[in-house]
C-alpha cells in the first residue's frame, strides 16, 4: 500500500497537466459553450514554439507562406535573438503570448462565426483548428522533434518523497504547485469578479447579459484567450513529462483532460483540477503498481490506463443524462436537412460501371499515361473511405448521434478477421505467423463485422442517455481505449511487438481479388472492382435506409427525441439499430481496409485518423451518401489529394492544412458539405444540355468564347509556377480556363449589386 | 366507460409540487378539458400522463396501469398527444410527418426497408388523419414551406394517425384568431366523432367553454373545479382564480 501511495506521487506530474488542460477546457467552455477538441494542439503549438525559442531564437508565426512565388513572401517567423538561445522566461511570455494570438484567432475566425451552428458543427470547426494547428507545426517546425526539459525544479530530485521510500522528480511537485495556483487563480477570478460574474450570466442566459449591458462577445474573446493561455502554460511547463514533441503531441491526451472537465459538469475550476491530478494518479498507480499484482488480469495489462478515463466519463454522463431530454433542453440548431434520394438506380447504373473503367484504366497506360500504381491505390482507398463515411452518414447524418469512434470499428473487424484467419503457420511474407482458426475469408470477414457490430452496439448504450458533443467525448475516450486494449494489447492479437497482423488476400471462385496487382504493387483492377461493387452495395443499403420506414424514424429521433417517443418511436432501440448498422458498414470498411492493406496495425485505426474521416465526411456532406462518397474522394492520401500532390510536389505537406481550413469554412459557410453544392449546379447543367441547341451554344460561346482564349493562353504560359514539367501543361491550360472564368464570375456577381447570403450562413444578432 | 382515470397524481420538480394530488376522469368519446392560468401545471400534467415526467400515484389507461409505462409505449397502447410547440420532424415532409407515427416498429420492416423501402403501407392511419383535418393537399410540402396555423394541423394529424384511444392536445388554440379558433372547434368535435376521445388543454377560455363536454380546472397544480361548461363556468372558485382576472379584463 505504501507502494501505491508512492507511484500514486509519481503520476502527480501528469496529473497536473491534466488539470490545467482540464482548466482550459472549462473556461472555453464557459466563455462559449464550445467543448474544445483542439485544446491539445493549442498546448502542442506553444510547446513548439517554446522550445525553437530556445533552440534557435526564432519566434514562428501560427500560419505558413502560401504566396506560390519566392519574390513576394508571407513573413512566418521573428528573428527575436540572432545569436540562438532566447532567455527561458523570454520564451515562456512569448510562448503565452503566442497561445492567446491563437486564443483570439479561435475566437474570431472559428468559434464566433460558428455560434449558432449545430454542435456538430462546431465539433468539426474545432477538429479543423486541431488539423490546422499540426499542419502549420509540421512545416513550420520541420520534422525535428525537440526533447523538451523541464523548467521548474528542473535538477531537483526528491530520494524518499514524504517518506514512502521511492524518488521523485522536482518538476513533478512544480507542476502540481502551478496547476492549484492557477486552478485558485481562476476560480477566484470566476467566482468573485465582475468578469467572472458576467461570464457566468452569459452562460446561463446571453440574451439576460446583453440586457444587463454585457457583450457575450467580448466575454467569449477573453475566455478563449484564458484558456488558450492555460493550454500554453501546460505545454510550455510539463516539460519532460509527456516525451518527445511532435505535431500530434497532446491530441490522444486530451482525453483524460475531457473527463476531468466532465466530472466538474465543465463547469467548476476547482473539481476539474483535482480530478485532472486525481486520474493522473490513478493511471499512475495502475500502469506501474496494479499490472504488477498477481490478482490484476493478464489481458488488462495493456490498456488499463486508457479505460481509466473512458469509465470515468461514461459513469459520469450516464449517470447525470436522462433517458429524454427535458423539456426546454432541446433548443440546439439542426443538423442540415437530409436530402431524400432519388433514381438510385439510375446513379448505380452509371457510377458503377465508371468505377470499374477507372479501375482498369488507372494503373495500365489508358488514362495516365504509364504512372505507377498509386492511382490505383489512391483510387481504393478514396473508395474504401467513403464505405466508413456512410456509416458516419447514417449515425451523425440520419440520427445525429456524433460518434467518432467508427474508425476503431473498423479496425476491430479488420482484427478480428485478421486473426480468425490465421494459421499459425510461418510464411516469408509474415515470418511470426499467429495461431487461429485458419477460417476461410468469407466466414472470418461475417464474424468481424459481426463483432464489430456487438462493439458498436455496445458503445452505442451510453448514447441512450448522452446527447451532443458529450457523446463525441465518450466515443472519443472509447476510440482510444479500444487502441491500447485491443490493437495494442499482446494477449489478444498475440502479435509480437512491432509485427503486424497478416490478412491473406480475398479469391472468388479460385480467382484471387486481392489487392496485389500482376506487378506486385497494390494495383490490382480486380480489386478496386470489388471495392466499386461492395461500396455500391453499400450506398444502395443506406439510401434504401433513408427512404423506408426505418430512415423515417431515425429522422424523427434525430429532429426531436420528445416527440419521436411521443409518436410512438422506440428512441432508444432506433438508437441501437443506427449504432448496430453504422457499425456493420464501418466493419465493411476495416475488412476491406484490411485486405487494401495486406498487413495491418494499430497505426492503422488511430482514434485521431477517426476525427479526420469524420470531418472529410462532413466537408463532403455528412447527411447524405453523395457527402459520403465526395469525402472519400477528398479524404488525404486519396484520388483528389493524390491528384493535387502529383500537380504541386510540394503540395502533401501542406495537406493537413488545407483539410483544416477547409473543414472550418465548410462548417461556417456551407455545412451541409459540398454535395449540397455541386447537387444542385450539376441538376442546371444536366437539364441545360439536354435542352441546349445550337443557339443556345452560340450564345455562350460569343459570352465566355475570350475568356476561355484567354484562360487557354495564361494555362500555357505556365500560370502554375510549382510545376510546369511536360506532363502538367495540358493541366495547366485547363486550370487557366477554370480559374478565368472564376475571376469573371466574381466581376460580375460584384457588378450586378452583390451576393444574396445563402440561407444557412450563420445569421447576424444584432445586439 | 373512462377511458383514462388518475388518482393522486403528483409531479415534484425539486422542491415544487408542480402537479399536486389530482383526480381526473376522462369517459370515453367525450371531449375533456383542462383549463388553469398559465403556470397552473396544465403541460406538466399532459407529459406526467404521456410519460415524460416521473410521477407518483396512479394513471389507468383503458384499465392498465401505466405509470411504470415509457413514452412510445403509452403511444403504442393509444395514447397520442400533441405539442404547443408543435415539434415537426423538419427533414419529412408533410406525409411522413404522420406516416412515421402510423408505421409500427418490427425487425421485419428493418429487414424490407434494404430492400423495398418505398413501399406503401399502414395508408389508413394517415388517410384517416388527412381527411379528418383537411390537409391532404400539404402531404409533399417540408414543415417549414407551410403556415403556422397549418402546423398545427399537421401536429394533430401526427397524432391521430396512430388510430389512438385518447388524444391529449397542449394548447391547439395558442396563437389563432377567433374564426380559426372556431374552425378548430369544428374539427376537433370531427375528430370526436370519428370515436378518438380528446384531453384538451387551453386557456383560451372560449373554445374550452364552447367545445368540451366536461372541463377540469387547475390552478398552481391542484384542482379546484369540474364539471360541465355551465357549471364551471358558475363556480365562484373558477371566476376567482381564473376568470375573475380574465372577465374583469374583456
Amino acid at each position: 500500500m505504501k507502494d501505491a501511495i508512492a507511484f500514486a506521487f509519481l503520476g502527480l506530474g501528469a496529473g497536473s497537466f491534466f488539470a490545467l488542460m482540464a482548466t482550459g477546457l472549462v473556461v472555453a467552455y464557459k466563455g462559449s459553450g464550445v467543448i474544445n477538441f483542439a485544446h491539445g494542439s493549442v498546448a502542442m503549438y506553444a510547446a513548439f514554439t517554446f522550445n525553437y525559442l530556445r533552440i534557435d531564437g526564432r519566434l514562428r508565426l501560427p500560419w505558413v507562406d502560401i504566396l506560390p512565388t519566392h519574390q513576394v513572401n508571407l513573413p512566418v517567423q521573428i528573428t527575436i535573438s540572432s545569436g540562438g538561445k532566447v532567455n527561458v522566461w523570454l520564451a515562456v511570455l512569448l510562448a503565452l503570448a503566442m497561445s492567446a494570438l491563437l486564443g483570439v484567432g479561435m475566437h474570431y475566425l472559428v468559434f464566433r462565426p460558428l455560434r449558432n451552428a449545430a454542435p456538430l458543427g462546431k465539433v468539426i470547426g474545432a477538429i479543423g483548428v486541431m488539423l490546422y494547428l499540426q499542419g502549420v507545426a509540421l512545416v513550420n517546425f520541420g520534422s525535428e522533434n525537440p526533447q523538451p526539459k523541464s523548467i521548474l525544479l528542473p535538477d531537483t530530485l526528491f530520494k524518499n518523497f514524504l517518506g514512502f521510500g521511492k524518488p521523485m522528480p522536482g518538476e513533478n511537485l512544480g507542476l502540481f504547485i502551478m496547476a492549484v495556483l492557477v486552478g485558485a487563480v481562476l476560480w477566484f477570478n470566476y467566482k468573485y469578479t465582475r468578469f467572472g460574474l458576467a461570464t457566468r450570466a452569459a452562460a446561463g442566459n446571453e440574451k439576460g447579459a446583453v440586457l444587463l449591458g454585457y457583450s457575450p462577445e467580448r466575454l467569449a474573446l477573453f475566455n478563449w484567450i484564458i484558456a488558450a493561455m492555460t493550454a500554453g502554460l501546460a505545454g510550455v511547463f510539463v516539460g519532460s513529462i509527456t516525451g518527445a514533441l511532435t505535431p500530434t503531441k497532446f491530441t490522444t491526451l486530451i482525453v483524460p483532460a475531457l473527463g476531468a472537465a466532465l466530472i466538474g459538469s465543465l463547469s467548476s475550476v476547482p473539481i476539474a483540477i483535482a480530478g485532472g491530478v486525481g486520474i493522473g494518479m490513478i493511471q499512475t498507480v495502475t500502469s506501474t503498481w496494479m499490472t504488477g499484482k498477481s490478482w490484476f488480469p493478464d489481458w488488462l495489462q495493456s490498456g488499463a490506463t486508457d479505460a481509466i478515463p473512458l469509465v470515468i466519463i461514461v459513469l459520469t454522463l450516464f449517470l447525470r443524462g436522462k433517458s429524454l431530454p427535458i423539456r426546454g433542453n432541446i433548443e440546439e440548431r439542426r443538423l442540415p436537412l437530409s436530402p431524400y434520394p432519388k433514381r438510385i438506380g439510375w446513379h448505380v447504373a452509371i457510377l458503377v460501371p465508371l468505377g470499374v473503367v477507372l479501375a482498369y484504366g488507372l494503373p495500365g497506360d489508358f488514362v495516365f499515361a504509364g504512372l505507377s500504381g498509386k492511382w490505383s491505390f489512391a483510387f481504393m482507398t478514396s473508395l474504401i473511405a467513403a464505405m466508413l463515411m456512410l456509416s458516419y452518414v447514417l449515425l451523425a447524418g440520419y440520427v445525429g448521434q456524433i460518434s467518432m469512434v467508427q474508425l476503431s470499428i473498423a479496425g476491430v473487424s479488420a482484427f478480428f478477421m485478421a486473426r480468425m484467419s490465421a494459421n499459425g503457420v510461418p510464411s516469408p511474407q509474415d515470418p511470426f505467423a499467429v495461431s487461429g482458426p485458419g477460417l476461410p475469408w468469407p466466414i472470418g470477414a461475417t464474424l468481424g463485422i459481426i463483432v464489430a457490430i456487438a462493439v458498436g452496439v455496445l458503445l452505442g448504450i451510453p448514447a441512450l442517455r448522452i446527447r451532443g458533443v458529450q457523446l463525441a467525448v465518450v466515443t472519443i475516450a472509447a476510440a482510444v481505449a479500444l487502441q491500447t486494449l485491443y490493437f495494442d494489447n499482446s494477449k489478444l492479437t498475440n502479435l509480437m511487438a512491432g509485427s503486424n497482423a497478416a490478412v491473406p488476400p480475398p479469391t472468388f471462385f479460385g480467382v484471387d481479388v486481392g489487392s496485389t496487382g500482376p506487378r506486385g504493387l497494390t494495383d490490382s483492377p480486380k480489386f478496386v472492382t470489388f471495392c466499386v461493387i461492395v461500396l455500391a452495395a453499400m450506398c444502395v443499403i443506406v439510401s434504401n435506409l433513408r427512404r423506408g420506414s426505418t430512415g423515417r424514424r431515425f429522422l424523427a429521433v434525430r429532429a426531436n427525441e420528445r416527440a419521436a417517443a411521443s409518436a410512438g418511436i422506440d428512441v432508444a432501440r432506433t438508437k441501437l439499430l443506427a449504432f448496430g448498422i453504422a457499425s456493420g458498414l464501418a466493419g465493411v470498411a476495416g475488412v476491406m481496409t484490411a485486405f487494401q492493406q495486406q498487413q495491418i496495425s494499430s497505426s492503422n485505426w488511430v482514434y485521431f485518423a477517426g476525427l479526420i474521416a469524420l470531418a472529410f465526411a462532413y466537408l463532403g456532406g455528412i447527411t447524405s451518401v453523395a457527402g459520403a462518397l465526395i469525402g472519400g474522394m477528398l479524404t488525404g492520401s486519396g484520388l483528389i489529394s493524390v491528384f493535387g500532390s502529383h500537380q504541386s510536389s510540394g503540395l502533401h505537406t501542406y495537406t493537413p492544412l488545407i483539410g483544416g481550413v477547409g473543414m472550418i469554412l465548410t462548417a461556417i459557410i456551407h455545412p451541409s458539405g459540398q454535395a449540397m453544392l455541386f447537387q444542385p449546379l450539376l441538376q442546371y447543367f444536366g437539364r441545360w444540355l439536354k435542352a441546349a441547341r445550337v443557339p443556345e451554344w452560340l450564345v455562350v460561346a460569343r459570352r465566355l468564347g475570350p475568356y476561355v482564349v484567354l484562360g487557354l493562353a495564361l494555362g500555357a504560359i505556365g500560370i502554375n509556377p510549382w510545376r510546369t514539367d511536360e506532363w502538367s501543361r495540358p493541366w495547366m491550360m485547363l486550370v487557366g480556363v477554370l480559374l478565368v472564368l472564376f475571376v469573371r464570375s466574381i466581376v460580375v456577381r460584384i457588378r450586378s449589386g452583390g451576393h444574396e447570403p445563402s440561407s444557412d450562413s450563420p445569421a447576424e444578432v444584432s445586439a | 366507460m373512462n377511458l383514462l382515470t388518475t388518482s393522486g397524481l403528483s409531479v415534484t420538480f425539486g422542491g415544487l409540487r408542480a402537479v399536486n394530488e389530482v383526480d381526473l376522469e376522462v369517459e370515453q368519446g367525450k371531449l375533456v378539458g383542462l383549463i388553469g392560468p398559465n403556470g397552473a401545471g396544465k403541460t406538466t400534467f399532459i407529459d406526467a400522463i404521456t410519460g415524460f415526467v416521473p410521477t407518483t400515484g396512479r394513471i389507468e389507461f383503458k384499465d392498465i396501469e401505466i405509470g411504470p409505462l415509457p413514452v412510445h409505449k403509452r403511444a403504442r397502447l393509444g395514447l397520442g398527444r400533441t405539442w404547443q410547440s408543435l415539434e415537426l420532424f423538419d427533414d419529412l415532409t408533410i406525409e411522413e410527418n404522420v406516416q412515421v407515427a402510423a408505421e409500427k416498429q418490427t425487425t421485419g420492416s428493418f429487414l424490407l426497408d434494404l430492400v423495398r423501402p418505398g413501399r406503401r403501407r399502414d395508408r389508413d392511419g394517415v388517410d384517416f388523419a388527412f381527411e379528418v383535418l383537411g390537409i391532404g393537399d400539404l402531404a409533399n410540402k417540408h414543415p417549414n414551406e407551410i403556415s403556422q396555423g397549418q402546423r398545427k394541423l399537421v401536429s394533430a394529424a401526427r397524432a391521430l394517425a396512430a388510430r389512438p384511444d385518447l388524444v391529449c392536445m397542449d394548447e391547439p388554440a395558442a396563437g389563432l384568431d377567433t374564426s380559426e379558433s372556431q374552425e378548430l372547434g369544428r374539427r376537433l368535435r370531427r375528430i370526436i366523432d370519428a370515436g378518438i376521445t380528446i384531453f384538451l388543454v387551453d386557456h383560451d377560455m372560449g373554445l374550452v367553454l364552447d367545445v368540451c363536454d366536461y372541463i377540469y380546472v387547475i390552478e398552481f397544480g391542484v384542482k379546484i373545479a369540474e364539471g360541465t361548461p355551465d357549471q364551471v363556468k358558475r363556480d365562484p372558485r373558477v371566476i376567482e382564480a381564473y376568470l375573475g382576472s380574465s372577465a374583469r379584463d374583456n
